[in-house]
């Protein structure tokens, strides 16, 4: 029989790796010492154990939530259903938080959870910006205060957040036994980001969330402020205003400056 | 291509070791009886962050060679031009003493397996693998040096001896040679072959650094596992390599069970004390 051209026996390889088809074993020489069987194993298995291991390293707090024998059925089953298509492993788990909210449609904590650890794994190595800091915004104007709007880093993520996922978070963190899963009473929103070379997370409530939203969305400060005053009391909303803003800056959120006039 | 260098290979730095993030502190804090470094190049292909914060503070101290895992240079989909791009980036930040990947195929119509699978030594397999090294060495503008990897099967089309088809692959291509010492005894072991018989095959010009590493032993065969110190057959291998290939740049790779840093270190010494005491056969071109 004649041997394969080598994209014929490329693309026989890989799906033996993918599903262990057998054409592959026809291209290999039996040497009667191991089994071509036995051969082809070795690539199979480190094929899975290879991806398997990024997704318990990208999916740690998930790995533990669902325990070693669940995750891993999952990820085997994630692995076959998404070979990698990237030329680095780092993207490969993109879509296990989706995925695992289909598999478990009664459990979405586990799908929440799974984002919770992709979201930092993806601050951790996101791109770089310099925060704006407290003098930069000593050096306002007046006028530039009727305008300025913030920009945020780019590890900067708000997630809406359903479950007591935070508490689970920090119960498996210390190795803990996490509590059952439990709706939040009311909405909330989980704020990721990094501050120097470290990820961190926190609970955002309602009105912290919607100024973060305004600004995301091109809003100016002082328009954030007006909206807070239809909330809170005017006392109430400057309080808030400038808590917000000595957080945002103290934690390196803010990285620009946007909407100031032309000077 | 055609790189005009008197001498193909360049003077040896010296000894190194695999740059891994748990050893961070310990390079950065004091010097380390180490000569040079090597970094995995995908690893520093991210966004920013800590990686690239660290791998700017070890530039700073050591000198770096860049070793990468998906070039998939004998892939018969080509070349990736995003891939080669981002590592073009990379080694103009990095400033490498050179840079490596593996001989080997990692995926195909898209697909990527994240493993170095073994191509057939073929005249077709060696056509495909020459023009992309070509395609590599011009976009780099520099030459690039291949491993040998380790394999646990022999294909039916292959019409050569790996040796022999490294050898073609760095003359045709004008390329330079990342020899694993381990990959050799490895795939001796599995495939029935005698390694010094390899080693005695390939060109000493072309010979630019040689890896040691650990393996795990199944018995009937053992796989490249990176997870042990070098094992005693793979120290007496490296003693022959030194006597033929004379000073080569020489380190050790560790990727599981990483070790404390001095470990690794003692090991290294174990590695320059044998290049030290061998007589050399060859020497340096002028």
């Amino acid at each position: 029989m004649k041997a394969l051209e080598l994209s014929g026996l490329q693309t026989a390889f890989h799906d033996h790796l993918l599903s262990q088809a057998g054409a592959i074993a026809q291209e290999v020489i039996d040497d009667g010492r191991i089994s071509v069987d036995h051969r082809l194993q070795v690539y199979h298995n480190a094929y899975r154990v290879r991806l398997l291991e990024n997704l318990q390293d990208a999916y740690e707090k998930t790995w533990a939530y669902l325990g070693g024998e669940a995750f891993e059925a999952s990820a085997l089953a994630y692995i076959e259903s998404h070979p990698p298509r990237h030329r680095t492993l780092r993207w490969h788990g993109a879509e296990f938080p989706q995925w695992l909210g289909n598999r478990f449609p009664d459990d979405p904590d586990i799908a929440e959870l799974a984002l919770i650890d992709w979201q930092l794994r993806q601050a951790f190595d996101g791109p770089d910006a310099t925060p704006v800091a407290a003098p930069d915004l000593a050096r306002l104007s007046v006028e530039e205060w009727a305008s300025v709007g913030f920009g945020f880093v780019p590890t900067l993520f708000v997630t809406p957040l359903r479950f007591n996922s935070v508490d689970i978070w920090h119960a498996l963190d210390q190795a803990h036994i996490p509590p059952a899963a439990e709706p939040l009473p009311q909405p909330a929103w989980l704020l990721i980001w990094r501050k120097g070379w470290q990820p961190h997370f926190r609970i955002l409530q309602a009105a912290e969330h919607a100024a973060l939203r305004q600004l995301q969305d091109g809003a100016s400060f002082a328009q954030v402020c007006a909206g807070l005053a239809e909330r809170f009391s005017d006392q109430e909303a400057a309080r808030v205003a400038a808590e917000s803003l000595r957080i945002w800056l103290q934690d390196e959120m803010i990285s620009g400056l946007t909407g100031r006039p032309a000077r | 291509m055609n790189i005009s260098s008197p001498a193909i290979r360049k003077k040896s730095p010296g000894f190194g070791l695999g740059l891994r993030p748990v050893h961070y502190p310990d390079f950065l804090k004091e010097p380390q009886a180490v000569d040079w470094l090597e970094i995995i190049s995908e690893n520093y292909m991210v966004p920013g962050g800590k990686p690239l914060a660290m791998l700017d503070a070890i530039l700073a101290r050591y000198p770096v060679t860049m070793h990468g895992v998906s070039l998939s240079i004998g892939s018969t989909d080509g070349l990736d031009a995003h891939y080669l791009a981002d590592l073009k980036a990379l080694a103009n930040h990095v400033q490498p003493l050179w840079i490596s990947d593996h001989l080997c195929w990692t995926g195909v119509q898209g697909r990527n397996s994240h493993d170095l699978l073994p191509l057939p030594y073929s005249e077709e397999a060696l056509r495909l693998v020459v023009r992309h090294v070509d395609q590599v060495q011009d976009m780099l503008g520099r030459r690039i040096l291949l491993e040998n990897v380790s394999s646990y099967l022999d294909y039916r089309s292959s019409e050569m001896r790996e040796w022999e088809f490294l050898r073609q692959v760095a003359e045709q291509a004008d390329c330079l040679l990342l020899l694993d010492v381990n990959n050799i005894h490895v795939s001796g072991i599995n495939h029935g072959f005698d390694p010094i018989e390899f080693l005695d095959h390939l060109p000493v010009e072309r010979v630019q650094q040689i890896h040691l590493a650990g393996h795990s032993d199944h018995g009937d065969y053992i796989v490249d596992t990176h997870d042990h110190p070098v094992a005693e057959p793979v120290w007496a291998l490296y003693r022959h390599t030194c006597a033929r290939f004379g000073s080569v740049a020489t380190m050790i790779e560790r990727d599981d069970r990483i070790p404390e840093l001095p470990e690794l270190i003692a090991e290294l010494n174990r590695a320059r004390a044998i290049a030290a005491e061998t007589p050399e056969t060859w020497t340096e071109a002028a």
